[in-house]
């Protein structure tokens, strides 16, 4: 059995606006295992991204607790802080604008071993860079480039350089290639999964492309106004979604295949505000299956047999393949 | 079915402070009456610059240096700037943009930016005007539209803004609708009831549409007919289901393989070695030939003729 290296227990973070407090992370349970590679799905203003800055504790979770290895971190402070960015890093979406256009590669690449002290001279610093920029592929004169003279490809693989200098445990990729063409894409992809074998690292993929998380992920969430609706192993979601939300979703996905096309209307309506969220099920104004139950009462995360969890009263979900 | 536009080896220049920019080297592609027809390519292929040349909405420092662009039977090039105003945008042709959230005005309401469309083109009452709003709204499948009219686009989502585009877009009754990456900034379920609406109008009112984009999904799921553009040039003209059971231009084969379906896994994923070259130095002969695993001394030289190779089906290669 593997170890657990990231636990979050009922994790909430609310905004408050001048509306009213803003749910944008309310109540999520999860569990990463060490070495696996878990996918967040979930449209815009889901809270995908809330979540793990939250997990990072790059913003302060409202309520609940984030365990790393066993070790509560939801109180952590300043230098304790410090020595939890060197285990757990984090991957932008828009390299374009995630990197200084007035540092250099070099200098860019240098920041995290200074700042964490993790090499005694600059020559040593040059070496780790040079190893670095191997591994993503690059040459050792891309040092002294500037962002603006590198394609989106190169700036993204900068980006996952600059995440890996700390050797973390874990790294947390937000849409890393949502920015990119689809050329581009499959290569930063391949290199992430090469990587990770390489450094045996677990990874942790936020991203709204539904794809994208069924190819790379081991283990998926999908989530739904602040909260995760489904979560399992990727291939019996994605063979067989349960949560009415995963099946809309899923369906509304166009395929490459002008042979295969999108099915009726897959969801209706739009994403309610989390300042405001429904009563009950959060899904139930849109979910075609909702009864007077689901409009009352919250549905908790229930296990099934295959060992997932879905978040729906409808528990003889099978019945409703047929619709 | 009949030819619509048809546009015959089209460049467009564009003078920078680092020197002239060949965006368009040479676009020939047809669009038929009634049809869909996809323009797809990366970032910076041209596929914008494309799509505003044909109504003539480019910056002042491009040039068109050549070529025809016939809209029934005319060349729009020739055009004057009041002519263009006067019969064609809007009226003929219409193009809705990536951001619905900058393409609307932020001061004005629904109302009165649909309505102002509805003015150019149809002459009658206030109380008429009011009806076909509410007419044309209701055509994009928006809800609740009477409350709708008095509200301002930062009140309304992503993809109710992109319909309200479609709907000003719809009261001027165009033949063409030109769509640069409509559904870019949306999320999937409203891409998909998005495309819905455009489906059924197609269906309705048999409508022709240039859609613009980067994603070969949503041209499989709504395209007739594919025009793959590299570096501001046509490599393949080919009918929608030719072009993913047998991509022949190599980068169309390359690009149809590098897009995630359902059943792909990461290691039947295609890359293309190096990146799109910039503009200002484009590689001579196939602008294509420095990233071509099948590149041999002639594409080095020579820019490939685009040769027709089946029905309705065009590729510019020398090896095919």
């Amino acid at each position: 059995m593997e170890n657990t290296l990231i636990e979050v227990q009922n994790l909430k973070k609310y905004f408050e606006t001048p509306g009213g407090s803003c749910k944008a992370v309310n109540g999520v349970d999860l569990k990463i295992k060490q070495g696996e590679t878990f996918g967040l799905v979930g449209e815009s203003g889901c809270g995908k991204s809330t979540l793990v800055r939250t997990i990072l504790k790059l913003i302060e979770p409202t309520s609940g607790k984030i365990y790393l290895n066993g070790e509560d971190i939801t109180g952590y402070e300043k230098e304790q802080l410090r020595e939890l960015r060197k285990r757990m890093s984090l991957v932008f979406q828009d390299p374009h604008s995630s990197l200084n256009p007035r540092m250099t590669v070099f200098d860019i690449l240098s920041r995290p071993f200074k700042i964490h002290k993790l090499t005694n001279s600059n020559e040593e610093t040059m070496i780790e860079i040079v190893k670095l920029l191997k591994l993503m592929g690059m040459q050792p004169e891309h040092m002294i480039r500037f962002p603006h003279e590198l394609s989106g490809g190169q700036k993204q693989r900068i980006g996952v350089a600059r995440a890996l200098a700390v050797k973390p445990e874990i790294i947390f990729l937000d849409e890393p290639t949502s920015a990119l063409d689809v050329s581009v894409q499959t290569k930063i992809l391949k290199l992430l999964e090469k990587t990770k074998k390489l450094r045996d690292l677990t990874y942790f993929y936020i991203s709204h492309d539904i794809n994208l998380i069924r190819v790379v992920s081991d283990r998926i969430g999908v989530m739904y106004l602040g909260k995760i609706v489904e979560i399992g192993k990727a291939d019996s979601i994605y063979d067989n979604p349960k949560h009415p939300y995963t099946k809309g979703l899923f369906a509304s996905v166009p395929e490459p295949d002008p042979d295969k096309k999108i099915e009726g209307e897959p969801l209706t309506g739009e994403v309610p505000s989390p300042v405001n969220p429904p009563k009950g099920c959060n899904f139930s104004p849109r979910c075609p299956y909702a009864d007077d139950k689901c409009r009352e009462v919250e549905p908790e995360l229930q296990y099934l047999s295959d060992g997932r969890r879905v978040a729906c009263h409808k528990d003889n979900l099978e019945q409703y393949n047929l619709l | 079915m009949s030819e619509l536009l048809d546009i015959n080896d089209l460049k467009v220049y564009f003078n920078t402070e680092e020197g002239v920019v060949k965006a368009l080297a040479g676009v020939n592609f047809t669009v038929e009456e009634g049809t869909f027809h996809g323009l797809i390519g990366e970032t910076g292929c041209g596929k914008s610059v494309t799509g505003l040349s044909i109504l003539k909405l480019l910056d002042n420092n491009a040039l068109i240096e050549g070529g025809e662009i016939i809209y029934k039977d005319d060349d729009l090039l020739y055009k004057t700037e009041k002519e263009m105003q006067r019969d064609y945008r809007g009226n003929e042709i219409a193009m809705i943009f990536q951001d619905p959230g900058s393409s609307l005005n932020p001061v004005f309401t629904i109302q009165d930016q649909v309505e102002e469309s509805v003015k150019m083109y149809k002459k009658a009452s206030t109380q008429k005007y009011r009806e076909i709003v509410i007419e044309e709204l209701k055509k994009v499948k928006l809800p609740d539209v009477e409350g709708l009219l008095k509200k301002y686009p930062h009140q309304l989502s992503g993809g109710m803004k992109q319909r309200v585009m479609i709907a000003m877009m719809l009261a001027c009754n165009p033949n063409l609708l030109i769509a640069d990456e409509p559904t870019t900034a949306l999320d999937v379920s409203i891409q998909a009831q998005f495309l819905q609406v455009l489906k059924n109008l197609k269906d309705r009112f048999n409508m022709t549409v240039l859609y613009i984009t980067h994603d070969l999904a949503v041209v499989s799921e709504i395209c007739d007919y594919v025009s793959v553009m590299y570096a501001g040039r046509i490599v393949e003209n080919v009918p929608v289901r030719e072009l993913f059971k047998n991509p022949v231009h190599p980068y169309s084969y390359k690009l149809v393989h590098s897009v995630l379906g359902v059943e792909t896994n990461l290691d039947d994923l295609e890359e293309i070695p190096g990146s799109v070259p910039r503009l200002i130095n484009p590689p001579k002969g196939c602008r294509f030939h420095p990233r071509c695993e099948e590149a041999i001394e002639i594409c080095k030289k020579e820019v490939p003729p685009l040769k027709k190779i089946g029905e309705k089906h065009f590729v510019a290669c020398h090896r095919r």
